[in-house]
């Protein structure tokens, strides 16, 4: 009945920790909505990453309560109310720092790969 | 709904309309679009919930959910809720006031500067002391920062439109300052003005400030009569301000001591001596150094230094009252122990009929925590209403101690309920609903659920939880069996007391004092004269059968000795002489009194200062001093025979039976009983009538009073009171304390009764199918029924039987309480324990009838 997407393969689980770094990240370029920001991580990663609701509602909420980003309603262009998050100032800082730990790990997992390999 | 919870619902919302916009656009009909955003979406509640989680304050929401929960739980069930909150509510309450007044009596300090350093000296650690020792101690001793002394004055107040008595002390200099507490208005006295002919300078408390003054604050300089003397207002001490704590606690006044000769006397003992220890010195030190002081001017002053001691104040104060605050506080935390037993077995009990419950709610999802949270909720809805209705008893219980509690109990009409109080209450029944709460829901929630859904929630009673059970039982028991003997000791020496023969007849007796200090009649002769017609016309009231008058009540009055020296014995050595107290009597007193006369004759109106002098004296005083022989015709002198005067000569004319002299349980000792008219010289300015009616005696006082008015209106009458109030005032510490005793223990029984009648019922319930089979196959009725108690008598039992072993050993702890019995009085052990077992019987005879008259058929179809 439903023509179903058959991407479930390629999709790779979001590591632990990672959906902060990529809300932020999302939020760099400009205020969203959650509906948004999943958009966003799903075509950014070219359908491989999805951003959970159950997970990205939680999230949204605790980096708000973290200040790290801010919430305001606004209204749509159909004037509907929508939640609407911007990165704040110390949500800048935090994304550096994230990014910074995220490119330490990679290196990290990227070394003892490497030595697998040789 | 929240505010938060609203709008997280409308951020979803928006979230799943734009992601069927976003179908919508790319073809996909608008049920299809619908369908997949929200099978995408996933499960929309639990996305919420997560979502919530992320607020701290989710976790309060949860619980107020949980509590609504509860409640609504209780309302389905409002027999149960009723039963555990009286239950608790009765060992909080109970715990809340007796607590109150430890912490009035026992904990709060007196209301002085550091009071933990203040101690009294007196003699034999009770009585008073002679003036030239207060001066020696205070000249000698290195280890006070000071000292000082304090002497009884009753002095009529007058010149104001309500002439009173006035309870006052005279007071050294040094006294008021050693407190530390500062008067609100004006000045103590100085040491300049402690000396006779400057001493009429008064410090007035509070009460007597507002009273007389209506809290004037122009009073200082005010000149006021007392006993007819000028004294000049000079300070007011702040309300709350009480001194002396122990004796003389109602003094309202302070006047300076001014010893002046006096303070060269070695008799006359009639000082409190109060002292303040040096910040660096022990009271062990101080002892030390007493000790040695008392033994140099006992070498020099032989028989007037022996056995001075050296009392920390708050010991003198409280030290009568605190075996019984100690026993009382035992008692209610035992009854708030059987009371949380209870409920903690009746929680067990609902927790086991709610197991299939659980485990659907297990099954649905609910977390172990959720479980255990929910049900800790519902317990801790219980222990706070039965915190609030406890509170509400203890109020009710301080104010019904004040009223009924008795006098002499220092503090206790400052009472009141207070906020720590209030604290410590909520924090017993938090503790207590956390107590209770947690195991029943930690055993709930740990089960397995497929098992319990299979079962139908039927058994489910391991016999684990049937051995909680058990064990819960047995120390209700056993708590409640000492309860019970603790209880039954006191209501057998309160018996004991009630059965003492005071030796005059207290009943239809109305006494008061009468006081001529501050009136015309003030003179001893002029007195006299007064004294003789006021009993005349007393006499003449139709009504009144008899009337006499003493200086000193039985009981209610103060208690005098005197040394007196036998015709023809040897002198002892100074401070060996026999001593007696003595009473003054007008004829008539002992008749009035209703106390024989066993031999000779009793005071006559012939018996006046021209006569010869006479002496009556008491049977204890006949036979330790002629035993064997009649006391009758012997001769007495109160003068020292060696000193240089030569001593008047009394003749015993007659012999009493003993009658009770101050302490209603002691046993008395010698005394005298004077011809008023031979000793004037020492009678105070008051004396005390006694008259008997043919009815009621209070109702006669109007009459009596208007009598004694008639002659001189300045005449101040005071303590007027029956003779069997008197007596009742005696014993009202152990009436009180057997009362409160006998209230908890029959709390915790019946509180012990209800635990086991519902944990035998409960098993006989669960066991009703079991029963069912037994009658279908044949067995007798009496035979369930014996299976059933005999499980609930074995239960009780060994509850009994620690409770003795513990008995035996705590009620040694209330030994100063009793009077008369034994603590381990063997009629009380062997009575209480069948008493309560017989309690529990019946307590396991109900649910046991129940199951053995259930039909067969019925149990068996019950599933």
């Amino acid at each position: 009945m439903v023509s179903k997407p058959s991407i479930y393969h390629n999709r790779i689980e979001l590591l632990q920790g990672t959906l902060d770094l990529l809300i932020l990240q999302t939020l760099q370029w400009g205020p969203r909505h959650g509906y948004g920001i999943s958009q966003a991580i799903r075509t950014g990663s070219g359908d491989v990453l999805r951003a959970d609701t159950g997970s990205l509602y939680p999230a949204l909420h605790r980096l708000e309560r973290a200040k790290w980003i801010a919430a305001e309603w606004k209204k749509s262009e159909n004037q509907q109310r929508v939640k609407v998050y911007r990165l704040t100032a110390a949500g800048k800082k935090q994304l550096l720092t994230e990014r910074s730990r995220w490119e330490q790990l990679v290196i990290a997992i990227g070394g003892i790969l490497g030595h697998e390999q040789s | 709904m929240s505010n938060r919870d609203r709008r997280l619902r409308e951020e979803i919302e928006s979230h799943l309309r734009m992601a069927i916009r976003d179908r919508m656009e790319r073809g996909e009909s608008a049920a299809e679009a619908e369908a997949n955003a929200r099978r995408e979406f996933g499960n929309l509640g639990l996305v919420e919930e997560v979502t919530r989680d992320m607020w701290c304050w989710t976790w309060l929401e949860q619980f107020w959910r949980d509590l609504r929960y509860g409640l609504r739980g209780m309302r389905r069930n409002p027999g149960f809720t009723t039963v555990a909150v009286i239950a608790l509510a009765l060992g909080i309450g109970a715990n809340s006031a007796i607590f109150t007044a430890v912490d009035a009596i026992l904990l709060r300090p007196l209301g002085y500067r550091d009071p933990e350093r203040l101690v009294v000296i007196l003699n034999h650690g009770r009585g008073p002391v002679a003036p030239a020792n207060f001066v020696d101690w205070k000249a000698q001793s290195r280890s006070f920062d000071n000292m000082g002394a304090a002497e009884y004055w009753t002095p009529d107040f007058t010149g104001s439109d309500r002439p009173e008595k006035l309870w006052a002390l005279r007071v050294s200099a040094d006294i008021l300052p050693l407190l530390g507490v500062p008067p609100t208005l004006g000045r103590f006295f100085t040491r300049d003005e402690d000396q006779p002919g400057r001493e009429f300078e008064v410090v007035l408390g509070y009460g007597l400030w507002q009273r007389q003054f209506g809290g004037d604050t122009n009073v200082l300089g005010h000149r006021i009569q007392l006993d007819n003397h000028t004294y000049t207002v000079v300070g007011v001490m702040p309300p709350g301000f009480q001194f002396a704590p122990f004796w003389a606690t109602r003094a309202e006044l302070w006047a300076p001591l001014a010893l002046g000769s006096r303070a060269s006397k070695r008799n006359g003992n009639s000082l409190r001596v109060f002292a303040r220890l040096k910040p660096d010195i022990t009271l062990e030190q101080a002892r030390e150094e007493f000790s040695a002081i008392t033994a140099r001017l006992e070498r020099q002053y032989p028989g007037t230094n022996r056995d001075q001691r050296i009392v920390p104040l708050k010991e003198k104060v409280v030290g009568e009252i605190r075996p019984a605050l100690v026993t009382l506080l035992c008692a209610v935390g035992f009854v708030l122990l059987i009371a949380c037993a209870n409920v903690a077995h009746m929680l067990l009990a609902r927790a086991a009929a709610r197991t299939h419950e659980v485990a659907v709610r297990a099954a649905l999802g609910a977390g172990r925590a959720r479980l255990v949270r929910q049900f800790l909720a519902e317990s801790l809805i219980i222990a706070m209403l039965a915190g609030a209705v406890g509170l509400l008893l203890a109020w009710w219980g301080v104010r019904a101690m004040v009223r009924f509690g008795p006098a002499g109990i220092p503090r206790l009409e400052t009472l009141s309920l207070d906020w720590r109080v209030a604290a410590v209450t909520l924090a017993v029944s938090v503790a207590t609903g956390i107590l209770f709460g947690l195991a029943p829901a930690l055993h709930a929630s740990g089960l397995n659920s497929a098992e319990s859904l299979k079962e139908g929630g039927r058994s489910s009673n391991g016999p684990a939880r049937q051995q909680v059970r058990g064990l819960l039982v047995i120390s209700e028991f056993a708590l409640s069996l000492m309860l019970l003997i603790g209880a039954g000791l006191m209501v057998r020496s309160f018996i004991a007391l009630q059965a003492i023969d005071p030796g005059f007849r207290p009943d239809h007796l109305l006494t008061m004092q009468i006081s001529v200090g501050g009136s015309q009649q003030a003179a001893p002769r002029r007195a006299q004269a007064f004294y003789q017609s006021a009993l005349e016309r007393v006499r003449g009231i139709p009504g009144i059968t008899a009337a006499g008058m003493t200086n000193h009540l039985p009981i209610a009055g103060d208690l005098w000795g005197v040394p007196f020296w036998i015709d023809g014995r040897p002198v002892p050595h100074l401070g060996e002489e026999p001593e007696g107290a003595f009473r003054l009597a007008l004829p008539g007193y002992l008749e009035t009194m209703k106390i024989p006369i066993v031999r000779g004759r009793s005071i006559e109106a012939g018996d006046t200062a021209t006569a010869p002098g006479v002496v009556v004296i008491n049977e204890y005083m006949a036979e330790r001093y002629w035993p064997g022989e009649s006391a009758v015709g012997k001769r007495i002198t109160l003068d020292n025979p060696s000193s240089s005067r030569p001593p008047v000569w009394l003749m015993v004319v007659g012999v009493t039976k003993n009658a009770v002299q101050i302490d209603w349980a002691a046993r008395p000792e010698e005394e005298l009983f004077l011809p008023y008219l031979q000793h004037t010289e020492r009678m105070g300015h008051y004396i005390t009538l006694v008259a008997r009616a043919k009815g009621d005696p209070a109702a006669m006082a109007p009459a009596v009073e208007s009598a004694i008015w008639q002659i001189d209106r300045n005449v101040t009458i005071s303590e007027v009171q029956t003779m069997q109030a008197v007596v009742e005032g005696a014993n009202a510490e152990a009436r009180f304390n057997m009362a409160l005793l006998a209230v908890f223990a029959a709390v915790a029984t019946v509180l012990s009764a209800v635990g086991i009648g519902g944990v035998m019922s409960y098993a006989a319930q669960r066991r009703r199918r079991e029963m069912g089979i037994r009658l279908a196959l044949g067995a007798r009725p009496a035979e369930i029924l014996h299976l059933i108690t005999s499980e609930g008598m074995v239960l009780a039992l060994s509850g009994t039987a620690i409770g003795i072993a513990g008995a035996s050993v705590l009620t040694r702890l209330m030994a100063k309480l009793l009077y008369g019995v034994p603590p381990v009085d063997p009629v009380t052990f062997i009575a209480v324990p069948l008493l309560l077992s017989a309690v529990a019987l019946a307590a396991c005879l109900v649910p046991a009838f129940r199951a053995a008259h259930t039909s067969p058929l019925a149990a068996l179809r019950q599933e």
